[in-house]
């Protein structure tokens, strides 16, 4: 029995048709960190993701940890509605709050990602990367308990996406709640998670869990242990190394 | 040179319209003005239906009736449109009756508009339920081509399912619903003069009528003249509040 400040996979099964996506499948991590999922493409990672937010539910199996949490999202996609602006679109997912409280918040969460200027425009007058970080300020603005990230710099350019991943850790730091981040770049996963979780192709099941107890933001990715890491998940990913190695 | 003088934006119809009034005027001279008037000859009679006021006072009640009739389509359409469109039990009930509503001639409506509700509000009811049928189609097309991935967004955001219906629903179907109201005014002045023609002797289709009789071919045109003028102008005046409405974010 996992305790609840644990977010797990109890022995998930799912399957879409004749494909089983997840077979057999469990993890368990401490709630409060960041869990990094990382896998080859189409290994079943956003079915992960959409276990976890109840968007599907599990063929047999259940998910600990996770009732009653309120969850946020930033999708591999931004899903920004256009006919809103930057500060209606973070707005939109806000409730429960007066006029003046929402505003506060917005306000805060546009600053701290550099929009506050562009509060008032549509999402069309925005570059790829302003999109991406108003997706981010949406989910950070959202009260919640445990944040999705599904692989959200897929698209974006080394510098940005390194940019939006100390963005992430900072946001962590003041506020350290559970983060499930959906990558599949090595070097992000080791910037930012305490665990991860190696994830093979379909039937996905874990390679390996590593744990790393150095926080994020003050990692240095080109000292050890961060190189022997980097080599390892490759390793494992190109169907190389050996299970269960850390 | 000649052919991007021809594609200026404002010459092109201008040019087109000048070749059409030609090419009528060409015709005229063949046959009896009963027949076919010349565009001069529509023009005075137009001219002096205006003049004598006949044109507003005819013209008045048609697009009074016109509106109406538009106007309470667009009131029971949309909402009957979100509702088709929401919910699977409801498009059931209600999609056969659409097609009904779709497929049966205007004819038909009329005479039995006729029999049912009385000669004076057949042009109004003739109206509503010939557009009634356009508006919720283009309603539940909305519907159908909302983006799946923001609905997405706005569940696991846990939005409220009215927010949903108002704030990511209602501006997808915008499009999609000015489609179905300029569909619904190009059929709403054909139906209210056609209706008018048979069941009133007030409104732009009772002065055809009258005109009809009287061997007015002149009128007659002059009448379809305005008809068309009046079918131009709220298709235009319909794109412009679609642009407004929709160059903002799009």
């Amino acid at each position: 029995m996992i305790p609840l400040d644990y977010i797990g996979f109890n022995h998930v099964y799912k399957s879409f048709g004749q494909t089983s996506v997840l077979d057999d499948f469990s993890f368990s991590v401490p709630a409060g960190r960041i869990i990094c999922l990382i896998g080859p493409s189409g290994c079943g990672k956003t079915t992960i993701l959409n276990l976890l937010t109840g968007l599907e539910q599990p063929d047999r199996g259940y998910i600990s940890g996770t009732a009653n949490l309120r969850i946020s999202c930033v999708f591999q996609e931004t899903r920004l509605l256009p006919w809103k602006t930057v500060s209606e679109n973070i707005s939109f997912v806000l409730q429960d709050l007066t006029m003046l409280q929402r505003q506060k918040l917005i306000d805060l969460h546009l600053k701290a990602m550099g929009l506050y200027e562009y509060r008032n425009s549509y999402p069309k007058t925005l570059s790829g990367g302003m999109k991406q970080r108003l997706a981010l300020c949406r989910a950070f603005a959202f009260p919640h308990d445990l944040l999705l990230l599904d692989e959200p710099f897929k698209s974006l350019d080394v510098p940005l996406r390194m940019e939006l991943v100390q963005q992430v850790a900072g946001m962590w730091i003041k506020n350290p709640r559970t983060i499930v981040f959906v990558t599949h770049d090595i070097l992000d996963a080791l910037l930012l998670g305490h665990f991860i979780l190696v994830l093979s192709a379909k039937p996905t099941t874990t390679l390996d869990t590593l744990e790393i107890n150095i926080p994020p933001g003050e990692r240095v990715i080109a000292e050890e242990p961060f190189p022997a890491y980097y080599n390892h998940i490759l390793a494992l990913l190109e169907g190389r190394g050996e299970h269960e190695h850390a | 040179m000649k052919n991007s003088f021809l594609k200026s934006k404002h010459i092109a119809p201008l040019f087109s319209l000048v070749l059409f009034l030609a090419v009528w005027q060409f015709i005229s001279g063949f046959y009896n003005p009963v027949i076919v008037p010349s565009p001069i000859e529509t023009w005075h009679s137009f001219f002096s239906l205006a003049v004598s006021g006949l044109l507003w006072e005819q013209g008045r009640q048609t697009i009074i009736r016109g509106f109406a009739g538009f106007g309470l389509a667009v009131l029971a359409g949309t909402p009957l449109g979100f509702l088709i469109g929401l919910n699977q039990t409801a498009a059931s009930l209600f999609q056969p009756l659409v097609v009904v509503l779709q497929v049966t001639p205007l004819i038909s409506w009329l005479l039995l508009a006729m029999i049912w509700i009385g000669f004076s509000r057949v042009p109004l009811f003739v109206v509503f339920i010939t557009t009634l049928p356009l508006i919720i189609i283009n309603t539940i097309q909305g519907i159908k081509s909302v983006d799946l991935q923001l609905l997405q967004m706005a569940g696991v955001f846990r939005v409220d399912k009215l927010r949903i219906i108002r704030e990511v629903y209602f501006p997808q179907v915008i499009p999609y619903l000015f489609a179905g109201l300029a569909a619904a005014l190009g059929t709403t002045w054909r139906a209210v003069a056609m209706a008018e023609l048979l069941s009133v002797n007030q409104g732009v289709g009772a002065g055809m009528a009258v005109a009809r009789t009287n061997l007015e071919t002149a009128a007659l045109f002059a009448w379809t003249i305005f008809l068309i003028i009046l079918g131009l102008l709220t298709d235009r005046l319909l794109s412009y509040l679609s642009r407004q409405k929709l160059n903002q974010w799009k």
